[in-house]
């Protein structure tokens, strides 16, 4: 009990009485400990991270009809059922029919405009997108054959089928019955891609315009998953008995798979550098307070004082340090991590508990073995040789 | 006397002296190799961000935009196309260095067994050699990575003499049953060619009911002998800033001189289409929004990441580094009690002080760089499977930093050194 109490006597007041040293000890460890949780935080944000900013290129995965059919709504939303929630950035379906604009064939797209917002985040548009019925959004190549500009009108015409079922043919031209709406163009987009030769209205205004509810040809989904899960939702969904068919947008998946493995190999390669040599500073700097004390070793050792009980106690100084700078450390470092989180991502992450723990641990560690190398080299010598001070 | 004690004090107390040296080296090796990873991430990531594809298309002047101007108001397609014979033009603009891959296209439809198929004609690795020396082999093997060969292999154009070779796409070989080393017969209008499968690809996309094959042979099929459809180039470009949106928006026309030679010499995606239209005639150049902007995006973010990272580590390596000069000299204040005892004045001990861990610190600093030089090139080759580009800038850097940090590191010291009576020291207190 005595010697217990001599113990925690001895450690407490070398830490008070030694206030500035131990300051500087602790200074260091806590630098360590946060550059080792901040980036080990960041080390395990960064896909997911990053995950999110790939969906920029757009639709991951397809939804196309089984043989010969159309894409209805329930089937799309049973095919999501298949994905987490979470995960899914947005879904787009699409019906494309052929309309006539000025005696010229072009192919109008029906749609969820918000949701083409999420899948396809790349389009350039001028001007805005369509947020009411009777408005359109037009492609570039389009709206340049046309002139056209936000704000113009602009008339579709669609033929309507001959009671056969057959389009009209063309010497009937003269007497095909047409439904004509005009809509309000209120913004020009750009890609780069086919899109710009088409025009992209609502599902809704698609109805009207044909008169009557089709299904979808195809169904764009942007799901933010590695390229393994994605497959295995693709899986899924395919062995259901939904009449649809998915499949991933190769090209986007595996260039993904390709430019995060490596981002991540750098992040990590990174984060294993800094930590090394954030390590050694920590033990070349607890090396440089514990050296100093030979002396006082040195006279313990004089006074009869074991090897093991020297050893304990810049063990127990050691743990105290390495817990208490691991701890500060564990939380600069998490502020570290939302802070490159929020300036880079715009996203807050979530603390890893667990974190704690651990970075304790390596805190008190490396204290300990740094503390250890020069104590040992301190018993080793004569007491006396120490004393006198050579 | 000065220089005998600082001989005195870098040579007795050796293992201190080295003890500071290697920590302001790791330092040092941290700084330099962080800032080095840091300048080059974003040519590396660029590199890497190839793997999406081309990001610029080369399309002709289109017929409506003739008709629309001259009020040509004839057939529904006048068939415009750019010329074969531009093609290597491509690499002798301003950025052309930044012009890493670029693939012609010629597309048609062909009857294969009576049922109607597209055909595309391209390179695969074409060999390049320019004017300027440089030799490129450019084509759709690298501007296609994600395409799954499933059968068989690239078409290699370096290794075969004959131009009669074709790629069915994955859905279409199952319809048809082709393997790879068949032989499918295409006839169009202007007669037809028996080419030899060289391999079954999936693409995952519409390219799968395709047959590619090689740029002459589509030609002769569809009639178009030294004309082209599309060119798509990969190239390397800067990520979008304010004057590049302008420029994009308004057109060259509407900037200063001033910006216009801005614009014109930074590797704007936008700048690099306008060059490629000066080159190739009644062409118009666009980029590919998918992959050029999502590319611009995703380096940026990349940048901004390396950037704090470096930053926190340069903090990390700052403190470390201070808090060891500050320890090291905290521990000899019954040396420096002695000189001040004997009549040292401050300003002198300082002095010393000062100099002896200046000399250590551009010791380390210096072993300092190369290890960071090594850890750089040992992160480029294992991530990148190229070197880190070091720049020279980094050394001033890091030397100013290494400077700083320790006179910073020294100041709580030498204001203890200050504070110091000699007496209380020698005392032992």
């Amino acid at each position: 009990m005595k010697k217990q109490k001599m113990f925690l006597k001895m450690i407490t007041a070398s830490l008070i009485r030694r206030r500035s040293r131990m300051l500087v000890a602790l200074l260091a460890i806590a630098v360590g400990a946060t550059i080792l949780s901040g980036l080990v935080t960041i080390y395990y944000d960064v896909p997911r991270q990053m995950g999110e900013q790939f969906r920029n290129y757009g639709a991951n995965m397809i939804f196309t009809p089984a043989e010969g059919g159309a894409l209805s709504q329930a089937d799309i939303d049973e095919g999501l059922t298949c994905i987490p929630e979470d995960n899914v950035v947005g879904c787009a379906p699409y019906r494309y029919e052929s309309v006539t604009i000025v005696e010229r064939p072009y192919m109008a797209a029906g749609t969820n405009l918000s949701e083409v917002q999420k899948t396809s985040p790349y389009w350039n548009v001028d001007g805005a997108w369509p947020s009411v019925s009777g408005e359109i959004l037009v492609g570039k190549n389009v709206a340049s054959t046309f002139a056209l500009k936000p704000g113009d009108s602009m008339t579709l015409s669609y033929d309507i089928l001959s009671p056969d079922g057959k389009p009209a043919t063309a010497d009937e031209t003269r007497d095909v019955p047409t439904r004509d709406m005009t809509f309000r163009v209120t913004g020009i987009f750009d890609t780069g891609g086919n899109e710009e030769d088409y025009v992209f209205l609502s599902v809704e205004d698609m109805t009207a315009l044909t008169g009557e509810e089709g299904g979808f040809d195809v169904a764009e989904l942007s799901v933010s998953a590695s390229s393994e899960e994605l497959q295995g939702y693709a899986d899924a969904i395919n062995s259901k008995s939904i009449p649809l068919s998915s499949r991933l947008v190769k090209r986007v998946t595996q260039s993904e798979n390709t430019v995060l493995s490596k981002l991540q190999a750098l992040v990590f390669l990174v984060t294993a550098i800094v930590l090394l040599l954030t390590m050694i500073c920590v033990a070349t700097t607890m090396m440089a307070v514990v050296t100093e004390r030979r002396k006082e070793v040195g006279l313990r050792k004089a006074l009869g004082a074991s090897d093991a009980s020297i050893i304990m106690e810049f063990m127990g100084e050691g743990l105290l340090l390495g817990g208490v700078g691991g701890l500060l450390g564990s939380f600069l470092g998490f502020a570290f991590a939302q802070a490159v989180s929020v300036n880079v991502f715009n996203s807050s992450i979530t603390f890893h508990f667990l974190l704690v723990p651990l970075t304790m641990l390596v805190s008190i560690l490396v204290t300990g073995l740094s503390c250890i190398l020069p104590v040992r080299s301190a018993i080793d010598i004569d007491p006396a040789l120490v004393l006198k001070g050579e | 006397m000065f220089f005998r004690m600082l001989k005195g004090a870098l040579f007795r107390q050796k293992s201190k002296m080295i003890m500071i040296a290697v920590t302001i080296a790791l330092g040092a090796s941290l700084a330099t190799a962080m800032l080095n990873i840091m300048f080059d991430v974003g040519d590396k990531m660029n590199q890497e961000l190839k793997t999406y594809g081309a990001n610029i298309t080369v399309v002709p002047k289109t017929s409506s935009v003739l008709n629309g101007l001259y009020e040509m108001d004839e057939a529904e397609e006048t068939t415009a196309s750019l010329k074969e014979e531009e093609l290597g033009k491509i690499k002798t603009i301003f950025w052309a260095f930044n012009i890493v891959d670029f693939a012609p296209f010629v597309n048609t439809t062909a009857s294969l067994n009576g049922a109607q198929v597209k055909l595309v004609g391209t390179w695969y690795n074409h060999h390049l050699a320019l004017p300027t020396g440089e030799e490129l082999d450019a084509g759709v093997t690298s501007l296609r990575s994600w395409w799954d060969i499933r059968d068989g292999k690239w078409i290699d154009e370096q290794n075969t003499d004959s131009d009669r070779v074709a790629m069915v796409g994955a859905a279409l070989a199952d319809r048809l049953g082709v393997k790879a080393g068949d032989t499918v017969t295409l006839q169009t209008a202007n007669g037809s060619e028996a080419l030899t499968v060289s391999g079954i690809f999936d693409a995952g996309g519409d390219e799968d009911e395709q047959i590619y094959t090689t740029l002459a042979a589509a030609q002769r099929l569809s009639g178009k002998q030294g004309q082209l459809d599309s060119i798509e180039v990969s190239a390397l470009t800067t990520p979008d800033n304010e004057l590049a949106v302008k420029a994009a928006k308004e057109g060259p026309a509407s900037l200063t001189p001033r910006e216009y030679e801005t614009w014109y010499c930074t590797a704007y995606v936008s700048s690099i289409c306008y060059q490629i239209q000066e080159v190739i005639s009644d062409s118009v150049a666009a980029p590919v929004r998918q992959v050029a902007d999502s590319e611009g995006n995703i380096m940026e973010k990349t940048e901004l990441l390396m950037i704090l990272i470096t930053i926190l580590s340069l903090l990390g390596s700052a403190l470390g580094i201070s808090n060891l000069v500050t320890a090291s000299v905290m521990e000899r204040s019954n040396e420096i009690g002695l000189m001040k005892a004997v009549g040292a004045r401050d300003r002198q001990v300082t002095g010393l002080v000062l100099t002896e861990i200046l000399i250590t610190a551009i010791f380390g600093g210096a072993v300092g760089y190369f290890m960071g030089y090594g850890f750089a090139q040992i992160i480029g080759h294992t991530v990148f499977n190229s070197s880190i580009e070091m720049k020279p800038m980094v050394i001033p850097i890091v030397a100013v930093l290494i400077v700083i940090v320790t006179l910073i590191g020294s100041i709580p010291a030498i204001r203890m050194m200050q504070r110091l009576r000699p007496a209380e020291v020698l005392h032992g207190r």
